[in-house]
């Protein structure tokens, strides 16, 4: 370096009163020459520094997001979102995971078994699973003992009711396009092979609804139980294993949707004061 | 690697790619201090600067690695900083810096010798252009900044800045001739 700054230039453009045509040729110095660098900096309050590099620290500190946030961020949706589903323990990649699994192997099991598929018992066992995985997604999704961020919603801004709902949808929605994909593995493609998403949509809200009253874990106990009981004792009074699955079983869970909104409208106020607990 | 305060910038950098939070520290307690005062310049609000400043070393957190080890780390850290505080004035418009009274400060010979370009006549000619062209010619030469950005930066139009761009020159030219 063949110069430096005087103290004096040095002074006065850090206090905002060295001429334009002095401060271009320090600046321009400035960028190749640490000495003067540090000699302009001298002057800039220490204690406004640390407290900015305290406000670097804090977001350098912060863990950085996981595969579910980055893409849920990715998709567009708000960060603040995309952080409470990523906490969601039914949206981790593990149970994910888990239930493609589940329904890779039944699906699996239909196009393998004999006879037609229509009649097969493989068949009963791929639309159960399919039709039960979002209630247990949502028995895991919320609620104390399996949320690790529970305590921290019962204590944050945003209504409970409205976190269950935000992380139900997103339950639903991956459960949802999960059993379709395993669902276009089974040849044929007859209708059955769709007819678990009513039942899959009725159970969840069910299950939602008795949460208010239980546990979220306890609800979804209860209604899979139900559901279980109705499938094989159908099946057995009329000799069909589809027989839950048919017209009417449609029609019937039609109306409990129904009933399902309108009672968890009904009983929104429970959720505020903390689930079954 | 193992960095200690007397490593250099690039090592520093390299360091801070690594994730290593105590190289970081040391570039912030190096360059943050300029920073503030180059910004300062640029945008009157102490709050947008100090904003800027913080979202400049977060982005070199992250970014480190795009450090290609071509010329020096301040002017690489400069690059990143004028355009965080472009994008911000983008989004929330804040005052230029008044240059009134900076012209008024009067200059020892010494001084002149000192800095060297302003002791020919560039530097009389760049002080006979209005304000208003200077920092055009400021924005253009010295940040080293594109059109757009340059209109952002000054809150005025593209064409603005290209017509007085050519005013300036046309100005600087006749003043050196």
């Amino acid at each position: 370096m063949s110069w430096h700054a005087d103290a004096q230039t040095l002074e006065r453009y850090a206090t905002n009163t060295l001429d334009d045509v002095h401060a271009y040729s320090l600046e321009a110095h400035l960028l190749t020459c640490e000495r003067c660098r540090m000699g302009v900096g001298n002057a800039v309050d220490r204690a406004g520094l640390d407290e900015l590099w305290d406000a670097i620290a804090a977001v350098v500190d912060a863990p950085a997001p996981g595969p579910v946030e980055r893409g849920l961020l990715a998709l567009g949706i708000r960060q603040h979102i995309a952080r409470l589903l990523a906490a969601t323990p039914s949206l981790r990649i593990s149970w994910l995971g888990a239930q493609a699994f589940l329904l890779g192997l039944t699906a699996f099991s239909v196009s393998v078994s004999d006879g037609t598929p229509r009649e097969s018992t493989a068949l009963v066992a791929f639309l159960t699973v399919a039709a039960l995985l979002p209630v247990a997604g949502v028995a895991i999704a919320y609620g104390p003992g399996v949320d690790p961020t529970y305590e921290v919603g019962l204590a944050s801004p945003m209504r409970s009711f409205r976190l269950l709902l935000i992380r139900a949808v997103a339950v639903l929605g991956t459960s949802i396009a999960l059993a379709t994909v395993a669902a276009t593995a089974i040849p044929g493609l007859p209708w059955v092979s769709a007819a678990w998403l009513l039942p899959s949509l009725g159970l969840t809200l069910a299950t939602l609804v008795a949460s208010t009253y239980v546990r979220p874990v306890m609800a979804a106990a209860v209604v899979s139980g139900t559901w279980a009981l109705v499938v094989t004792s159908a099946a057995y009074r009329v000799h069909d294993g589809l027989a839950a699955f048919r017209g009417q079983g449609q029609v019937w869970f039609v109306f409990i949707i129904a009933l399902s909104v309108v009672l968890l409208a009904a009983r929104r106020s429970a959720f505020e004061q903390g689930a079954g607990t | 690697m193992a960095i200690r305060t007397d490593s250099d910038d690039a090592e520093l950098l390299a360091a801070v790619a690594d994730k290593d939070r105590d190289a970081l520290r040391l570039l912030y307690d190096r360059h943050a201090p300029w920073l503030v005062l180059r910004l300062a310049r640029r945008c009157a609000d102490p709050g947008i600067v100090e904003e800027v400043v913080q979202d400049t070393f977060v982005a070199v957190w992250k970014g480190a690695r795009r450090f290609r080890g071509e010329g020096d780390v301040a002017a690489w850290i400069w690059g990143i900083g004028i355009r965080r505080l472009i994008d911000r004035l983008r989004r929330h418009p804040a005052p230029i810096p008044s240059t009134v009274g900076r012209n008024a400060v009067v200059v020892s010979a010494e001084e002149e010798v000192l800095l060297g370009v302003e002791h020919g006549d560039l530097g009389a000619a760049l002080n006979r252009l209005s304000p208003e062209l200077r920092a055009v010619v400021q924005a253009t030469v010295l940040d080293g900044l594109t059109t757009r950005e340059a209109s952002r930066l000054l809150g005025i139009p593209q064409g603005t800045v290209k017509t007085r761009m050519m005013r300036a020159k046309r100005e600087l030219r006749e003043a050196l001739a």
